[in-house]
């Protein structure tokens, strides 16, 4: 089993370079070829996923086992963490994906439409197998340049503009962890995570693990969009194609953002009060502001945009409770359910989120405009596109049975049992913020009457488009399944072990 | 030590040219400062008193080589940046044909 | 060495200042220039002969990318205008208090890391530790004569297929922003 994970490296990368070589040739194998390859690899990280025994798996690039007790190659590391990552990213990834086949008809250039695509796969894909902190920032950009040519795909004005922002910004942010990769390879001579993490145990520098942490939080901060990093967002986001936007908003910022947050600080760093309650804060911030800015929007994509900023603050409060409850040596079993309540959060909003901009996008498709002031009654007309994008709505906002509302429920139960009143409160309010920002957007969308004549003769998206919305809102009530105890034990349990053990990471120096 | 507060004074220089200037191609030129500010500071960091570069040749004994790991890091880092800059002047040009300025501050028609 | 690099580097920063003040644009780009040959000049002072020889190439590609750019839009750095008004005065204020806000943030950063680096290895004094593994017995194992190769292509092998593919992306990249439309003209 462990020779099978470089596969979700090589299989991404192979199709990019032969949709290039060979895509002008046959015509169909360019938009068949990446939604095959991507189905393969959803099949096999749901096959890891089942076939899991809660152990950690590695494989060494090469072959070269360590030299006198220290590791000298790359690792490909593989927990519970990355195995859920590797799910999220290859079915949003197939989905959105099958969804692009339809949408990019519509655009010059299909062809690189779809390597970059691919690429951007392979770079997430790779960030989060990595066990050497340099081999992870190279991923990190190879995802991080196919997604600034994405956004501006369409080369119009706003585009441009949008792209130009976020290429600048994510730049500085790749400046940032380059220059912690060089302080932390100037004080403990090692690219390992896991030795690093041995060296810095038993360390006696605070300031420079403080600074650099800080450096971290701020670099990764950009790639997640956390307040006050979060500038660059409502653009991007809004001006990309709408498959890339489900990709970008649903699994780039998780993917290279906050999963890297987590796993370099609870495997690499020791957990400290000060660290967690800024992490925390900087959660409560960006789920408050999030929402706020996100009442007045009339712009259905930069609405949901604004409400990804706010739901990553879940997620970070999710994760920054249990690190306060392990920096002051509190309850495990709690620190565990809201890590768990937070990662939890984090698949939903993958689904829920990426469900809802495919709906903009095919809105987009059929009526050519995005503006909630001129749009209205299109239930009747399309009725596949309205019966999903009510499904997602009550998901993100957090209506029982669907998935929203068990991620959040296990957050504000985490966050009452710590004593955090005040975050208990905030998360409250924000849901039914949330709640009423999205019935504004349902109604303007979907029911009521419309003033726009043009809107007389729509019709249904095509059927690869209503597949991929039809299997998304399918999953947003069978992910609360999730929480049923026989289903809990196998997937959510396994997924916080490492994370809490930090001592089941550095198994894998041990083995040969 | 002061070289290494030199370089962190270089990568300052850069970081404040992306701050506070308006024109596209000066905060183009403020992040390529940045970069080699950082591949000045990875050098600097693999540098052994009186090594000789890291290449064999013939009859040696134990000579001291400089680190070959910061090295290696600073050429796949080159690569990147090389990338990373081509992207930029590809938006810049763009950019200068859509709107005919360089100007961010008239470069802002997304607003909210 | 100390003394040599850091006249070196406060050229560097000289030239860095340069290129951001410069009113026309060929010159920045120019200045932006001695930064970077300048670099060419510590990495071989640093003995580090294959860094110089990838920089000077990837310079100076860098800086044709730039000069084409530029030549074929506009030179001129913008200019301020010179109108006198309330409007314009309360803009230049809002200005300049930003300037300063930025200077004081990132004194306060240098100042940071100084204090926090304090401690560590001077310039010289490196112990390695994955390095070991790589020096000794790097000719057998690898079959190369230049450590820095062996490093790239058999013990970071995998580093090297990611940097040939952030090439790759960035040439696609590229080619899908030039390109000259968008979107197809509707007519389905």
């Amino acid at each position: 089993m462990n020779s099978l994970i470089p596969l979700f490296i090589i299989l991404p990368l192979a199709t990019a370079i032969s949709i290039i070589l060979f895509g002008r040739l046959v015509k169909a194998f360019q938009k068949a070829l990446p939604s095959a390859v991507l189905l393969f690899l959803t099949g096999l990280s749901f096959y890891f996923i089942l076939s899991w025994d809660s152990g950690i798996y590695k494989y060494v690039i090469g072959g070269r086992g360590p030299v006198g007790n220290i590791p000298i190659s790359i690792y490909f590391v593989l927990d519970g963490l990355s195995i859920l990552m590797l799910c999220i990213i290859n079915l949003i990834g197939f989905l959105s994906g099958f969804y692009a086949i339809s949408y990019i008809k519509k655009y010059t250039g299909e062809n690189k439409f779809y390597a970059l695509f691919c690429l951007m796969i392979t770079g997430m894909n790779g960030v989060v197998l990595s066990g050497d902190i340099f081999n992870l920032y190279v991923f990190l950009e190879i995802a991080a340049i196919s997604s600034y040519a994405l956004v501006a795909f369409e080369v119009e004005k706003e585009k441009l503009e949008a792209s130009y922002k976020y290429q600048v910004l994510g730049c500085l942010s790749s400046f940032f962890i380059l220059l912690n990769i060089g302080l932390l390879y100037w004080y403990t001579k090692s690219l390992n995570i896991a030795d690093i993490s041995r060296i810095i145990e038993s360390s006696a520098n605070k300031n420079l693990i403080i600074f650099i942490q800080i450096l971290f939080i701020a670099g990764f901060g950009l790639k997640a969009a956390l307040i006050p990093f979060h500038a660059w967002l409502p653009d991007a986001h809004s001006s990309a194609p709408s498959p890339i936007s489900s990709m970008l908003s649903g699994v780039l910022i998780k993917a290279i953002g906050i999963y890297a947050i987590i796993r370099l600080f609870f495997n690499m760093f020791d957990i400290t009060y000060e660290i967690a309650l800024l992490i925390t804060v900087i959660g409560t911030l960006s789920m408050v502001i999030g929402v706020l800015l996100a009442i007045g929007q009339w712009d259905m994509k930069r609405l949901l945009a604004y409400h990804s900023i706010s739901q990553m603050g879940y997620v970070i409060i999710g994760v920054g409770i249990g690190m306060l409850i392990l920096a002051k040596g509190g309850n495990r079993s709690w620190a565990a359910l809201s890590i768990a309540g937070g990662l939890f959060h984090l698949t939903n909003h993958a689904v829920f989120k990426g469900l809802l901009f495919l709906n903009a996008g095919a809105v987009e498709y059929t009526t050519g405009t995005r503006n909630l002031k001129e749009l209205g009654g299109l239930s009747g007309s399309m009725p596949v596109t309205s019966s999903t994008s009510l499904s997602a709505s009550m998901a993100i906002s957090g209506i029982p049975p669907f998935n929203g509302f068990f991620s959040k429920l296990i957050i504000i139960i985490a966050a009452a049992k710590a004593q955090y009143y005040l975050l208990t409160f905030l998360a409250i309010s924000v849901s039914i913020i949330t709640l009423a920002s999205f019935l504004k957007l349902q109604k303007k969308t979907f029911y009521g009457k419309s003033k726009n004549r043009k809107l007389k003769k729509i019709k249904e998206v095509p059927f690869t488009m209503c597949f991929s919305m039809i299997v998304l809102a399918v999953l947003c009530i069978a992910l609360s399944l999730l929480l049923i105890p026989g289903i809990r034990e196998t997937i959510m349990v396994n997924v916080v072990y490492t994370l809490i053990n930090k001592s089941n990471y550095l198994l894998i120096l041990s083995d040969i | 030590m002061t070289v290494y507060l030199l370089c962190f004074v270089l990568f300052l220089v850069g970081l404040f040219g992306v701050l506070t200037k308006r024109n596209i191609i000066k905060i183009a030129i403020g992040l390529i400062i940045m970069e080699l500010s950082l591949f000045m500071f990875f050098a600097l960091i693999g540098y052994v008193d009186n090594g000789i570069a890291p290449i064999i040749v013939q009859e040696m004994e134990k000579a001291k080589f400089v680190d070959p790991l910061p090295q290696a890091i600073v050429l796949t880092a080159i690569v990147i940046g090389l990338a990373t800059t081509s992207m930029l002047m590809a938006i810049a040009i763009r950019l200068y044909k859509k709107y005919n300025t360089f100007d961010i501050r008239k470069i802002a028609n997304l607003k909210g | 060495m100390e003394i040599i690099l850091s006249i070196i580097l406060v050229f560097m920063i000289l030239g860095a200042i340069y290129a951001l003040y410069a009113r026309d644009l060929l010159s920045a780009l120019i200045s932006c220039g001695i930064v970077g040959y300048g670099l060419v000049i510590c990495f071989l002072l640093l003995q580090a002969p294959d860094l110089a020889i990838v920089q000077i190439v990837v310079e100076t590609i860098t800086l044709l990318i730039m000069i084409a750019v530029v030549l074929d839009s506009s030179r001129e750095e913008l200019k301020e205008k010179k109108v006198v008004g309330t409007k314009l005065s309360h803009f230049r204020k809002w200005y300049v208090m930003n300037v300063i806000l930025v200077i004081v943030c990132l004194v306060v950063l240098l100042y940071f890391f100084k204090e926090v680096t304090s401690t560590l290895d001077p310039l010289g004094k490196h112990l390695t530790r994955m390095s070991t593994a790589y020096i000794e017995n790097a000719a057998e194992k690898t079959g190369s004569a230049n450590l820095v190769t062996g490093v790239l292509f058999d013990f970071r092998g995998y580093d090297t297929l990611g940097e040939a593919t952030i090439l790759f992306t960035a040439v696609i990249g590229v080619l899908a922003i030039l390109r000259a439309k968008g979107k197809k003209t509707n007519n389905l």
